[in-house]
C-alpha cells in the first residue's frame, strides 16, 4: 500500500512574501548568540568531566576546582581497558540495553496503538493501571520485585536483568499520546481497503511514529545503560556486572574515591549514549512529518 | 466487570494480610555455634567483599587454597556505595553467599533479621580488640569476626606547628584549642582545625573522652543528655563559635586533603586511609611535613572504632568450610600480610607486635589509639539516633543553639526511637 | 476478505487489541503489579528490614501508619520542600525547554544537531562533575557571586542559606532536565505543519499570535506528556539535595524521597513504603490536574 503523505521537511512551496533580509538576519544572529552563550554555560560540567578524566588522581585531590590538567595522562583510560577488563562489562551493558530498547520499541508501540486507536474490553482499566504504575516511585517496589525475580530463579541471568524493564509504563504513555494524533481516516481507509490490523500497524502506524519512537529509544537506552542498582543486586558475580556497577566498584572505596578513574569511567559510560543520541536524533529530524488528510 | 473483580482481589489480599500478619513473642535466644574442628575445608565457598578488599582476597587466599586443596573459593566483588542494598535484597530473596563483609554499623540490622550464623565455640574472640568485638555481639551471642579496623586519629602539619611554637602534638583538650588558635595566629592557617559540623559520629570521640556514655550500662536506655555529654558538646561547639573551625567546609572531592596540603586547615581527624590520600595530594616529600597523633586527652583519649566484620550467613550450605576460611584470615600472620596488601589495620592484637607494623611511626599511633576505642551499640536503632544526632549537631555548630537544649531534644528523640533491647 | 458485521468486527478488533497488548500485560503484571500490591500492603504494617525473611510476622498497623507519618515534623517539612520545588521547578523547566526547542526548530537553520547535543549534555554528565561545577558556581566566592559583585550586589552563601539553598537546587534541576524535555518538545514540534504557520504569517499574524493560537494548541498532547514526565520526576527529586546539600541546611532541602531513602536506610520499610505512597498520591493529583488543564480539545 503506498501512501504519498510523507514529505521532506523544508520542501514547502514558498507562500510567504519576501521579508526584509536585514531584520531576519539580525534576529537570527541574536538567537545564535544567545544559544551559544547558553550552550557553553550548559556544557561546563561536561567539559570539566572530560578534563578531569585525563588528570592523575592526586591532582584532583590537590585542586578540586581546577580546570586544565597540569600533567595530562591517559593512565585512567589505560586502567579501564587493561586490568579492569572493561570488555565484559561493556558487553553486558550492550546486550541488556539493546534488547531492552528493542523490546520497548516493539511492545510499547503495540500496546500504545491498541490504547490509542482500538476498542477493547478493559481498555480503560489497562490505561489506568499504566498511569498508576507510572506514578509509583520505583524505590518502593524494588525489594518485592527482587523477591519475585529470585523466586523465578532468574537471579544472575540476562533474563533477570532485562525482563522487568522490557516494557515500561512511560513508553506506553508516550506512544499512546503520539499515536492519538494519527488521523482515524487514514486507518479507516486502510481497513476499507481490506488491510488487517497487523498490516495497518506495521505499514502505516509505525512509519508515522518515527519521532516518538526515536525519543522512546533514546530515553530507554539512557535509563537502561545507566541502571546501577538493579544489575548490582541481580548479578551474583562479576560476569554479569554492567558498566555502572563496574564504575562504582573500581573507583569508590570505603572512604577514598579515585576521582580520575571515576571520571574516565564516566566518560566511557556516556560515550555510547551520546553516539546513540546523535544517531537517533538525525533520524527523527530527516524525512518524516505527518500531514493531515484533506 | 473487571473493575469489580479487581476490587475484590485487593480486598481479599488486605483481609489475608490483616489476619495473617502478626508478630509472635519470638524467642530471640541464641545457641552458640558448634565447633569447627580441625581438618581441611572442602566444597565451594562464595565470599562477597567490597572494593579493594575483594581485589586482594584472591592473592591472600592462595595459601589457604594450598593448605586445603579440595576447596574452591569464589570471590565476588561488590561496590561499597550500594553494598548495604545488596545484602538487604539478598537476605530478602534468600540469595546470600556463604561469607559476607559487613560494616560494623550494619551488624545490628542484619543480626535482627536473623540472617547470621553464630560464631563457633572454638574460634577465639579474645584475640581481637575489645572495642571491635563489641560490634559483633548481638542478642547475647557473637555473630561475626572483626576483620580489620579503622579509627580516627589526629593529623597535624609538623612544619606549621613548629612555626606556631609547638614541637609535638597537643596532649590535652586545652592544648588542642590553644594549638589550633596559634596555628591561625602565627602559621597563616585560615582555620585551626577541620571538624565536621553536622556529623554526630565525628563528635563521639569527644563525648567518650569526657567520660560520657551513649546508653545505660545494661544498654536499655539512651543517656544522651547527661552532663558529661553536654560538656563535651559545649567544648565542640566552642571551636565553631570562636572561629577555629569552619562552619561550612567544602564537600568537594578531596577538599580537606587539599586544605591540609595548602596549609589553610592544618589539623583534622581522620582514619588510616588518609595517609595514602595525603601523600598522593601532597606529592613527593610531603610525607615528612605531617604526623599523626593519638587524640588529645579530656578525661581519656577515646576514639571511635569502625571497620569490617566477616560473617557467615545462616543459609550457607558450607558453613564449616566458611568458618575455616575466616579462621585463616584471623591468624596474626595473615593479618600482617593483609595489612601489607591493603593498608587495612589488623583487628587481631597479636599482629601489631610484628615489625612491619611497629616500625612506621605514623602507623604505631593507630596501634596506640586502638587501646582506647569505643563503638556505638550495634543495633538498627543506632542509625536513626545517629541521624537525629546529626541534625542536633548542625543546630549546635551552625546555628549556635544551647548545647544543653540540643542534647535534651536529642535524648527525647532517641527515647522515642528506643534502644531495640526487646 | 468477507465483510464482517459490526459486532463481529468489534470482537475481532478487541481480540487483536489484546494480542497487541499481551506481551506488555504479561511483563507488567508479573514485574510491576505484583511488587506494587505487596508494597502497598507493606505500607500498612510496621515492616522492618529485619522482617524480610519472615514477611508475615509483622504487625498490621493500618491507617495509623499514615497518621504517624504526618505527625512527624521532619516529614511535613519534606512535604513542604517538595511542594515548593515542584511549583517553581515545573513551569521553569518547561518554559526553558520549550524556548530551546522552538529556537532550535525554527529560530536557526544551521548547526541544529550540534546545539541539540550540547543542550542534552547535562542529562548525561556524571553527577560528580555536575556537583563540582555547580558548587564552584555557587560558592560564596564562586562564579555567580563574582558576576553579581560586578553589578554591585553581594550574593549570599547560596548553598548554606536556608532561604537560597532551595532556589539554587531548582535552578540546577531545571538545567539538568531541560535536555530531556527539549527532545520531547522537538518531537512534538515536528508534527506541527509548517504551512499553517506560514499561512498565518501571510495573513499578518505576529510571532506571538502564531505561537499562542497555532503552535500551542497543536502542542497540547506533547506539553501534557512533558508536564507529566517532569512532575513525576520532580515530585521524587532526590539527587540534587543528596549530592549538594545533604538535605540541609537545617532540613530546608530535604525532599520526601530523601526522607524515604533515609527510612529505608534505617530499615523501616513500612514507613518508607507509606511515604512513597504519599508521593504517589501527590503525583496522581498533580497529573490529574495537568490532564484537565492540558487535555487536547477533541
Amino acid at each position: 500500500m503506498t501512501l504519498t503523505l510523507t514529505r521532506e521537511r523544508g520542501a514547502t512551496t514558498p507562500t510567504t512574501p519576501a521579508r526584509p533580509r536585514r531584520r531576519t538576519r539580525g534576529r537570527q544572529l541574536g538567537v545564535y548568540a544567545a544559544l551559544i552563550v547558553a550552550g557553553v554555560a550548559t556544557m561546563l560540567p561536561f567539559v570539566w568531566m572530560l578534563l578531569g578524566s585525563i588528570k592523575p588522581a592526586g591532582e584532583i585531590l590537590a585542586d578540586p576546582g581546577g580546570w586544565l590538567p597540569h600533567s595530562p595522562t591517559l593512565d585512567n583510560y589505560r586502567q579501564w581497558f587493561g586490568a579492569l577488563r572493561i570488555g565484559t562489562y561493556f558487553r553486558n551493558s550492550v546486550i541488556v540495553a539493546v534488547v531492552t530498547v528493542l523490546g520497548n520499541l516493539l511492545f510499547c508501540s503495540m500496546v500504545g496503538y491498541a490504547l490509542a486507536k482500538l476498542e477493547f474490553a478493559g481498555k480503560r482499566i489497562l490505561f489506568a493501571l499504566v498511569l498508576i504504575t507510572l506514578m509509583v516511585p520505583g524505590v518502593v517496589t524494588f525489594v518485592p520485585l527482587f523477591v519475585v525475580v529470585a523466586k523465578l530463579h532468574l537471579i544472575n541471568t540476562y533474563a533477570g536483568l532485562i525482563l522487568p524493564f522490557l516494557t515500561s509504563p512511560l513508553g506506553v504513555f508516550l506512544m499512546r499520546q503520539f499515536m492519538r494524533s494519527i488521523p482515524d481516516s487514514l486507518l479507516e481507509a486502510a481497513r476499507i481497503d481490506g488491510a488487517g490490523e497487523v498490516r495497518i500497524f506495521a505499514r502505516i502506524v509505525l512509519p508515522l511514529s518515527g519521532p516518538p519512537l526515536a525519543t522512546l529509544g533514546i530515553l530507554t537506552f539512557l535509563a537502561s545503560w545507566n541502571n546501577f542498582l538493579w544489575p548490582l543486586v541481580v548479578a551474583q558475580n562479576q560476569d554479569r556486572y554492567t558498566l555502572p556497577v563496574a564504575l562504582s566498584l573500581y573507583s569508590t572505596g570505603e572512604q577514598a574515591t579515585d576521582y580520575g578513574l571515576l571520571l574516565a569511567g564516566s566518560v566511557l559510560v556516556i560515550t555510547p549514549i551520546v553516539v546513540a543520541f546523535v544517531a537517533l536524533q538525525r533520524w527523527f529530524v530527516q524525512g518524516v512529518a505527518t500531514v493531515g488528510l484533506k | 466487570m473487571s473493575r469489580i473483580r479487581f476490587g475484590l482481589i485487593v480486598l481479599l489480599s488486605s483481609v489475608l494480610c490483616v489476619t495473617a500478619c502478626g508478630r509472635s513473642a519470638s524467642n530471640n535466644e541464641t545457641a552458640p555455634g558448634g565447633a569447627i574442628g580441625a581438618g581441611p575445608a572442602t566444597g565451594t565457598i562464595t565470599i562477597w567483599a567490597q572494593g579493594a578488599e575483594a581485589e586482594q582476597l584472591p592473592t591472600i587466599l592462595k595459601e589457604f587454597q594450598a593448605a586445603n586443596p579440595d576447596v574452591k573459593v569464589n570471590v565476588t566483588p561488590i561496590p561499597w556505595p550500594a553494598a548495604h542494598n545488596k545484602y538487604q535484597t539478598a537476605i530478602a530473596g534468600g540469595t546470600t553467599p556463604d561469607i559476607g563483609q559487613l560494616g560494623t554499623t550494619w551488624m545490628g540490622e542484619f543480626g535482627a533479621a536473623n540472617a547470621l550464623a553464630p560464631v563457633p565455640s572454638d574460634l577465639n574472640a579474645g584475640a581481637f580488640y575489645p572495642g571491635s568485638v563489641k560490634s559483633t555481639q548481638l542478642r547475647g551471642g557473637t555473630y561475626g569476626i572483626p576483620w580489620y579496623v579503622d579509627t580516627p586519629v589526629l593529623y597535624y602539619r609538623t612544619d606549621l606547628a613548629a612555626k606556631a611554637g609547638y614541637r609535638g602534638p597537643p596532649a590535652t583538650w586545652a592544648d588542642f584549642k590553644a594549638m589550633a588558635k596559634a596555628l591561625q595566629a602565627k602559621a597563616g592557617a585560615k582555620f585551626g582545625v577541620g571538624l565536621a559540623p553536622k556529623d554526630f559520629q565525628g563528635f563521639l570521640p569527644f563525648a567518650w573522652s569526657n567520660g560520657a556514655s551513649l546508653t545505660s550500662s545494661d544498654g536499655t536506655k539512651w543517656t544522651l543528655d547527661d552532663p558529661a555529654m553536654v560538656e563535651a558538646a559545649r567544648y565542640y561547639q566552642s571551636f565553631f563559635a570562636e572561629g577555629i573551625a569552619d562552619r561550612t567546609p567544602s564537600t568537594d572531592p578531596g577538599a580537606h586533603e587539599a586544605a591540609f596540603v595548602n596549609g589553610s586547615v592544618p589539623m583534622f581527624l581522620g582514619g588510616p586511609f588518609e595517609v595514602g590520600e595525603l601523600n598522593k595530594a601532597g606529592g613527593a616529600g610531603f610525607a615528612g611535613k605531617y604526623a599523626t597523633a593519638v587524640l588529645p586527652r579530656g578525661k581519656s583519649a577515646t576514639s571511635f572504632v569502625g571497620g569490617s566484620n566477616l560473617v557467615v550467613f545462616k543459609k550457607s550450605a558450607n558453613s564449616a568450610a566458611a568458618w575455616k576460611l575466616i579462621r585463616f584470615l584471623s591468624r596474626p600472620q595473615t593479618q600482617v600480610a593483609w595489612y601489607s596488601a591493603t593498608g587495612d589495620l589488623p583487628s587481631v592484637q597479636a599482629a601489631w607486635t610484628d615489625p612491619t607494623l611497629s616500625v612506621d611511626p605514623k602507623l604505631a599511633v593507630f596501634g596506640r589509639q586502638l587501646q582506647d576505642v569505643n563503638a556505638p551499640p550495634a543495633t538498627a536503632e543506632w542509625t536513626q539516633v545517629q541521624s537525629a544526632g546529626d541534625a542536633q549537631m548542625e543546630r549546635l555548630t551552625v546555628s549556635g543553639n544551647d548545647p544543653a537544649q540540643a542534647m535534651k531534644t536529642l535524648q527525647a528523640n532517641a527515647a522515642s526511637i528506643g534502644t531495640g533491647a526487646r | 476478505m468477507t465483510a464482517l458485521g459490526p459486532a463481529a468486527a468489534r470482537r475481532r478488533q478487541s481480540y487483536v487489541a489484546w494480542l497487541f497488548a499481551l506481551p506488555f500485560v504479561a511483563v507488567f503484571g508479573l514485574f510491576m503489579l505484583v511488587p506494587l500490591l505487596s508494597s502497598v500492603l507493606m505500607s500498612f504494617t510496621d515492616f522492618r528490614s529485619s522482617d524480610v525473611a519472615t514477611p508475615w510476622a509483622v504487625d498490621f498497623v493500618g491507617v495509623e501508619q499514615y497518621a504517624r507519618l504526618f505527625a512527624d515534623p521532619v516529614f511535613r517539612r519534606a512535604l513542604a520542600n517538595t511542594a515548593y520545588f515542584v511549583l517553581l521547578g515545573i513551569p521553569l523547566t518547561m518554559a526553558v525547554a520549550l524556548l530551546l526547542a522552538m529556537a532550535l526548530n525554527t529560530g536557526i537553520t544551521r548547526f541544529r544537531a550540534a546545539f541539540r547535543v550540547g543542550f542534552y549534555t547535562p542529562v548525561v554528565t556524571s553527577v560528580v562533575a555536575v556537583a563540582v561545577v555547580w558548587r564552584f558556581i555557587l560558592q560564596p566566592d564562586g562564579l555567580l557571586n563574582r558576576a553579581l559583585s560586578g553589578l554591585g550586589i553581594t550574593g549570599p552563601d547560596w548553598l548554606h542559606s536556608t532561604t537560597w539553598a532551595m532556589p539554587s537546587l531548582i535552578a540546577m534541576a531545571a538545567w539538568r532536565n531541560m535536555g530531556t524535555l527539549m527532545i520531547i518538545f522537538l518531537a512534538g514540534l515536528q508534527a506541527v505543519p509548517a504551512e499553517v504557520g506560514e499561512a498565518a504569517t501571510a495573513d499578518g499574524a505576529t510571532a506571538w499570535q502564531r505561537f499562542r493560537h497555532i503552535t500551542l494548541p497543536l502542542l497540547r498532547p506533547t506539553l501534557l506528556l512533558g508536564a507529566v514526565l517532569i512532575s513525576v520526576g520532580y515530585l521524587q527529586f532526590f539527587e540534587e539535595p543528596f549530592v549538594m546539600t545533604q538535605g540541609g541546611p537545617l532540613d530546608s532541602t530535604l525532599s520526601v524521597t530523601y526522607f524515604t531513602y533515609n527510612q529505608f536506610g534505617f530499615g523501616r520499610y513500612g514507613i518508607a513504603a507509606a511515604a512513597s505512597y504519599v508521593v504517589f498520591a501527590a503525583i496522581a493529583v498533580v497529573s490529574l490536574l495537568q490532564f484537565r488543564l492540558l487535555r487536547a480539545k477533541e
